[in-house]
């Protein structure tokens, strides 16, 4: 394989590619994108909830059991107040308490008390304050409960350092401008074939595994080079760099056999677009059961980035190693390299 | 033929069910302008595609400079140009850079890209972007890149196809030029003017086959009509036309006998078209 054609055909590839003023805009855009989105989001979690409160008197026992459960109780001047600032969504959560209540739960008489929750909160949780109530009040009657609760987390405690949502949103953006530069790489060879310009470059001495060379070095590379940049640039590669970068080599390879799939199948940019959203779509999947874990089951582990995104964010947020990243480097190898033959083939019998 | 440049045996290729070229064989000397005369679809550019190793025969065999084609695609490929029919230039890219991007795939070195484009009539257009180029402009450019490597065959589909006169006889002065140089040229038009003012020799392929292939002027001998056309002062004082076929023993009489009997205004001689012959073997036209 002569070099000097594959350098020739990088040259003009990348010519091509910042030519078209789309391209070159989301590339820039997407890189200035993700990695201000990932500064601009808190880079810690807030494991505090704050309640609103109105009462005539506050019960002194709340203070001391808020403080262990990690509520923070910010108090109201009226119950209209408070009923406002639920309703506008200021607040989450609000408890009116009766006059004279701690006194008369003490007394051992029946009270009411008044849970609003804002529109937005979550079902599974509104048990939660009326159980806490509940315990408040056998606690004011000073018949406490005679069940101790002892907590044991199994596995790494991250209690007080919980992962950031940015940190755990970072595989989400790689794999978003990996396949952002998917649609790059399958415009640029759509429009090669549709343009009967590879006909031209193959009645030279070039050979079409030279041309496929080039094109896999050129994807591989803009994706890869993009990838590398976020990660670096939001702190990503300060441990394990050489895994890191191997996943997202690894990851670069993909999306380039998808770029030539993309290809195959679309004959102008829109369809390009159209195809590519979808692969997006697809791809990008399994890093929303790591942002949101539950949120899938374990047939996303058939979509390929599943292995990238995972490696990724265990070897971020966890410190996995390489040893822990066997499986995923081999499973991503295996997904990149079948995805690459199958794009290869499949693009060749388009154009021959 | 001794050390034919272009050889065909029996070419033949098929798309499923339709054949596009049916065993077709011929034979290209050194230096030589073959046209290759056919109407739309009559398998041309398949032909072409067969021979500069696009496409493998299904049957039969190409040779290029005493080479199977199939065997030595690329060792071939670096001593010839193809012109295509359609345009396929880098349109974001400037005309030089198009034609340096090729320079270095076949390994040309000290390219000298303006000097080419000099050549075709492009000079000092080096550094514009080819998606401003008018169609002239743009097959000039194809025809240029098709020059880069210096080749020993040349492969021209359509190369004045819809051009302005201008572009034509630019085209038409390299084909020349080329030819002068030494350069063997496949010429595959359905253009049979040009085809008769560049060609040696022309083949006719219609439906895939060849049905003719000679000389331009032995086949006018062969199928064509020549004849003497004046116009002559009629009775009633308007101008009429006379015929006279050429060629027949009782010629010289009639032409004497048109020039004592008739007041003569002008006179023609006229020999049937490429396209007159075309018609005639193949009973369809050129065009469509």
């Amino acid at each position: 394989m002569n070099r000097e054609m594959i350098f020739a055909l990088l040259r003009k590839d990348l010519g091509l590619y910042f030519s078209n003023r789309f391209f070159a805009f989301i590339t820039v855009l997407g890189l200035v994108f993700y990695a201000g989105m990932y500064f601009v989001m808190p880079d810690e979690l807030d494991e505090t909830v704050e309640m609103a409160i109105y009462a005539d008197e506050l019960p002194p026992i709340l203070d001391t059991e808020m403080e262990d459960s990690g509520i923070i109780l910010r108090e109201m001047v009226s119950a209209e107040a408070l009923k406002a600032a639920v309703a506008s969504g200021e607040q989450e959560v609000g408890v009116v308490l009766p006059e004279g209540f701690a006194r008369n739960v003490a007394a051992g008489q029946q009270e009411t008390v008044q849970i609003y929750f804002s529109s937005a909160f979550p079902e599974e949780f509104k048990e939660l304050y009326a159980t806490f109530f509940r315990e408040i009040g056998f606690m004011l009657t000073g018949q406490p409960l005679t069940i101790d609760v002892e907590e044991q987390i199994l596995g790494e405690d991250r209690a007080g350092e919980q992962i950031p949502y940015r940190d755990r949103m970072l595989p989400l953006f790689a794999v978003l401008i990996l396949m952002m530069e998917t649609m790059g790489l399958a415009s640029l060879v759509s429009s090669e074939i549709s343009g009967g310009t590879i006909e031209a470059l193959l009645v030279t001495p070039l050979r079409v595994e030279g041309l496929f060379t080039a094109k896999a070095v050129f994807g591989v590379g803009l994706a890869f080079v993009q990838a590398a940049f976020l990660v670096a640039v939001t702190g990503a590669l300060d441990e394990q760099p050489l895994l890191i970068l191997l996943l997202l080599l690894l990851g670069s390879v993909l999306v380039t056999g998808v770029a030539f799939l993309i290809a195959s199948v679309a004959s102008d940019m829109m369809s390009v677009m159209g195809w590519g959203i979808v692969g997006v779509l697809v791809m990008s999947l399994p890093a929303f059961s790591v942002l949101v874990p539950g949120l899938t089951t374990e047939w996303v582990k058939v979509i390929p980035t599943y292995y990238l995104v995972d490696g990724v964010y265990r070897v971020v947020n966890h410190g996995a190693g390489w040893a822990d990243m066997s499986q995923n480097l081999l499973a991503l190898l295996l997904f990149s390299v079948v995805f690459l033959v199958l794009g290869i083939v499949v693009l060749r019998r388009r154009f021959q | 033929m001794a050390n034919p440049a272009i050889v065909s045996e029996n070419l033949t290729y098929h798309y499923g069910d339709l054949v596009a070229v049916d065993h077709i064989s011929f034979e290209v000397a050194e230096g030589e302008i073959l046209g290759f005369l056919g109407p739309n679809g009559a398998g041309k550019s398949t032909a072409v595609k067969m021979l500069t190793g696009q496409l493998v025969p299904k049957e039969g065999r190409a040779e290029l400079l005493g080479k199977d084609v199939t065997k030595h695609t690329k060792e071939l490929q670096a001593q010839i140009g193809v012109c295509f029919e359609l345009t396929n230039l880098y349109e974001p890219m400037t005309a030089a850079d198009n034609l340096k991007l090729f320079a270095r795939l076949f390994g040309v070195n000290g390219f000298d890209a303006d000097a080419l484009l000099e050549r075709v009539g492009l000079g000092g257009k080096g550094k514009v972007k080819v998606e401003t180029f008018s169609k002239g402009m743009r097959q000039r450019l194809m025809v240029a890149r098709a020059l880069i490597n210096r080749p020993r065959i040349l492969f021209l589909d359509e190369p004045t196809d819809g051009l302005d006169p201008v572009s034509s006889e630019t085209i038409r002065n390299i084909v020349r030029e080329e030819q002068a140089r030494g350069t063997t040229v496949f010429l595959t038009t359905h253009d049979m003017v040009e085809a008769d003012k560049l060609s040696d020799r022309v083949a006719f392929i219609n439906h895939g086959r060849i049905v003719a292939l000679d000389t331009p002027h032995a086949l006018k001998q062969q199928y064509g009509t020549r004849s003497l056309k004046a116009e002559v002062v009629g009775s009633d004082g308007r101008l009429e036309t006379r015929e006279v076929v050429l060629d027949e023993p009782e010629t010289a009489v009639r032409v004497a006998e048109l020039f004592a009997g008739e007041q003569v205004i002008t006179v023609h001689s006229e020999e049937a078209t490429l396209e007159d012959i075309f018609i005639e073997i193949t009973g369809r036209g050129l065009v469509g």
